[in-house]
């Protein structure tokens, strides 16, 4: 099951994107705040929300990328980033009458740390901790689910502060952005996605636009095998 | 210049600026994480002009130890080394920092905030760094009475330009309630009971006179609730404070309607209350770079490409894209946004491979605009991956992904003026107050200093993973 992840609209980006690789995708991924290019979900999450839909992937997951050397940083400035992220989920989900919490209720909810990023324990933990709190719209529910998207083989802290997490504080999954061998959609690599020693790797990002030289404004991803990344993203009942 | 040891918090360096520090006596603050450097500014014929006390100045390096012996951010201070065959350490300032340091203008001060839990609250403690000796030239403390312990403070220094007074942005979020919660294991699905925490925050505000050495505040805001991330900035007169109301859940309506605004208060420095406060277009504030014009205007660039120019007067928002970066990748870019002494206004997004020089004073009318190949990790740690000369004629940046190094480009014609690689890649570069440039790679000697024709100047090994140069 493969998908894309974009910083651009979605409505901008599927008709590209589909001439390119010529299939429907099964999940967008797209960020949130606090984020660079979070506010184009976020000003008009109903447009986004039709563009998913017709581009036939009727999911969007839902990653967050702080400033980056935030994450380097304390409790506090963890903290303030979930809760921020998690308002920006609730925002979109009010904002959209069809787009409603994945089935199993887990929502995964992305951390975004670049391959030159490092992350402090502090600031894991109070962010995983916040979002796994999180009683999603006053619903009495707990569906989001803290994850990491991250170079599992950056010499920079990344799996190393994971592995000392506990309880909610450690990932439900991690999603590799390494190695790039490229692809397609309909084609993409056997699994080999990098990982981490102690969280599953549950998505590879194998195919970057600036590495792999591709025309739309999307990045390939792909579930583990037996992993459905769909069913981990919000999911449209209809078109809005 | 008074040099104080505050609690465990702050290493000085000695008299003659020398490692005064033992490693007992760095700082330490109670809720943060982080670390902090200081390295001396070689420099010294880095840059044609610049030379004596500039060229003395140290560079404050923060990021994360290696190997993770404290879980967040530490400062060290680093100085060029005087070859290239000699290394001269980083000192070790300050660790478990509650949030990154923040540099004057003029990068003379650094500030750093710690926060420790004590009997009757949380003491906020901001120490200000002086970059040419690495000492401690001022330090002042709040207590914010009746936090619990597990309350989370996030503390932002912020400068004024043209005025003494540093403001203290502090975010106070404290746990307002505790249940037993039922979720579902991620990996088995299993149902699992444990205790969820529901929090609040708001805002606080407290002022540092340099002059006088002392603390006013805090003065609380009654924005509560409200996110705690935040976006300041000041002009001789007024901190500008950008904040967002968190949404509640039992109101969708509300929520719907302030998904596209903020609110924007302007307090008199030295203030608690605000003498405008009015909504203003989102995006939500956090983490966006702002800069204050020499109208004592606020310039805050948001979404990767508009400038938004906020009337410190009136609080009106003037909304202006930046065609130039316009442009957008798949995965999003880091940018920044600096203001320069001619009224220049320098603005990088390596992600699409191009910087700006805009004109404040004509509607940040582009006057030049610079594309250059997509550096490796160009939305990773540090932020900076490009940056001017002193006198603004030449723009360096981090290599390309493919060959690494560093480029120089001609900013009057745009054209590629020099290179340097070795092959290794840098991931974020910063030009020193002397002149000198100070690139950033992830092995060690993982600080590297070059001269303004990108010749090698020598490295520094730090143990730290360095998340931005100060």
């Amino acid at each position: 099951m493969t998908g894309y992840d974009t910083a651009g609209r979605i409505q901008d980006t599927y008709v590209s994107a589909h001439r390119e690789f010529h299939a429907n995708p099964s999940f967008w991924i797209r960020y949130f705040n606090p984020s660079p290019a979070a506010d184009l979900f976020h000003h008009d999450a109903l447009a986004e929300s039709r563009g998913a839909w017709d581009s036939g992937g009727p999911y969007v997951g839902c990653i967050s990328a702080p400033r980056q050397s935030r994450l380097s940083g304390s409790a506090a400035e963890g903290h303030a980033d979930a809760q921020a992220f998690a308002a920006a989920l609730l925002t979109a989900y009010h904002a959209v009458r069809p787009l409603l919490l994945p089935s199993n209720g887990q929502l995964y909810c992305w951390l975004d740390q670049e391959y030159s990023t490092s992350l402090s324990s502090s600031y894991w933990n109070a962010w995983a901790n916040y979002i796994a709190d999180y009683d999603f719209a006053g619903l009495g529910i707990y569906p989001l689910y803290p994850c990491l998207y991250c170079a599992p083989y950056s010499p920079y802290p990344n799996c190393s502060t994971i592995a000392k997490s506990r309880g909610v504080d450690r990932p439900a999954a991690i999603w590799s952005s390494t190695p790039e061998p490229c692809g397609s959609l309909t084609r993409p690599p056997r699994w080999n996605a990098a990982k981490c020693a102690t969280v599953p790797t549950r998505l590879w990002q194998f195919g970057e636009q600036n590495v792999c030289n591709f025309s739309p404004n999307v990045d390939l991803d792909v579930g583990a095998p037996g992993f459905v990344a769909a069913n981990y993203c919000f999911r449209l009942k209809y078109r809005p | 210049m008074r040099s104080r040891k505050r609690g465990n918090s702050v290493w000085p360096l000695g008299p003659d600026g020398g490692p005064g520090l033992s490693r007992r006596r760095v700082l330490a603050g109670g809720i943060g994480a982080g670390a902090l450097l200081a390295l001396p500014d070689l420099g010294s014929g880095a840059w044609p002009g610049v030379s004596g006390r500039a060229a003395e100045r140290y560079a404050f390096v923060y990021g994360t130890p290696d190997p993770d012996g404290v879980p967040s951010g530490s400062l060290v201070a680093a100085m060029c080394p005087p070859s290239r065959a000699a290394s001269t350490p980083p000192v070790p300032v300050a660790v478990k920092l509650a949030a990154a340091p923040v540099s004057s203008s003029d990068h003379a001060v650094t500030a750093l905030a710690t926060v420790d839990m004590v009997h009757d609250g949380a003491k906020i403690t901001l120490t200000l760094l002086d970059a040419t000796a690495a000492t401690v030239a001022k330090q002042g403390s709040v207590t914010v009475t009746g936090v619990p312990r597990d309350a989370h403070v996030l503390v932002t220094p912020v400068f004024a330009p043209g005025s003494a007074i540093v403001s203290l942005v502090l975010a106070v979020t404290v746990p307002v309630g505790k249940h037993m919660v039922r979720k579902g294991h991620p990996h088995t699905g299993d149902p699992v009971t444990r205790l969820a925490t529901t929090w609040r925050s708001h805002h606080a505000l407290a002022y540092f006179d340099q002059r006088s050495e002392a603390m006013t505040g805090p003065f609380h805001l009654s924005d509560e609730p409200s996110l705690a991330l935040s976006t300041a900035a000041a002009n001789s007169s007024d901190l500008l404070l950008w904040t967002t109301r968190e949404p509640q859940p039992d109101d969708p309506a509300a929520i719907r309607a302030q998904a596209s605004l903020s609110r924007l208060s302007v307090f008199p420095l030295g203030s608690g209350k605000a003498r405008l406060s009015t909504p203003v277009p989102a995006p939500w504030p956090g983490g966006e770079p702002v800069a204050t014009l020499p109208t004592g205007d606020i310039a805050r660039l948001v979404r990767g490409r508009h400038v938004q120019v906020c009337s410190a007067r009136t609080g009106e928002v003037t909304e202006l894209e930046i065609p130039a970066l316009r442009h957008g990748r798949a995965k999003p870019s880091a940018v920044t946004m600096q203001a320069r002494p001619d009224g220049t206004v320098f603005m990088t997004k390596p992600g699409a491979g191009v910087a700006v020089l805009a004109d404040a004073a004509d509607s940040f009318r582009t006057k030049t605009h610079i594309q250059f190949p997509v550096p490796a990790s160009p939305l990773g740690a540090p932020w900076s991956k490009a940056v001017l000369s002193p006198a603004g004629e030449t723009m360096y940046v981090l290599g390309p992904a493919a060959t690494g190094g560093l480029c120089a480009y001609h900013v009057g014609s745009g054209k590629l003026a020099a290179s340097y690689s070795e092959g290794r890649q840098y991931h974020g570069l910063y030009r020193l107050p002397s002149g000198a440039l100070l690139a950033v790679r992830p092995e060690n000697p993982r600080l590297a200093f070059f001269s303004a024709d990108l010749s090698p100047l020598g490295t520094a090994d730090t143990n730290l993973h360095v998340s931005a140069i100060y």
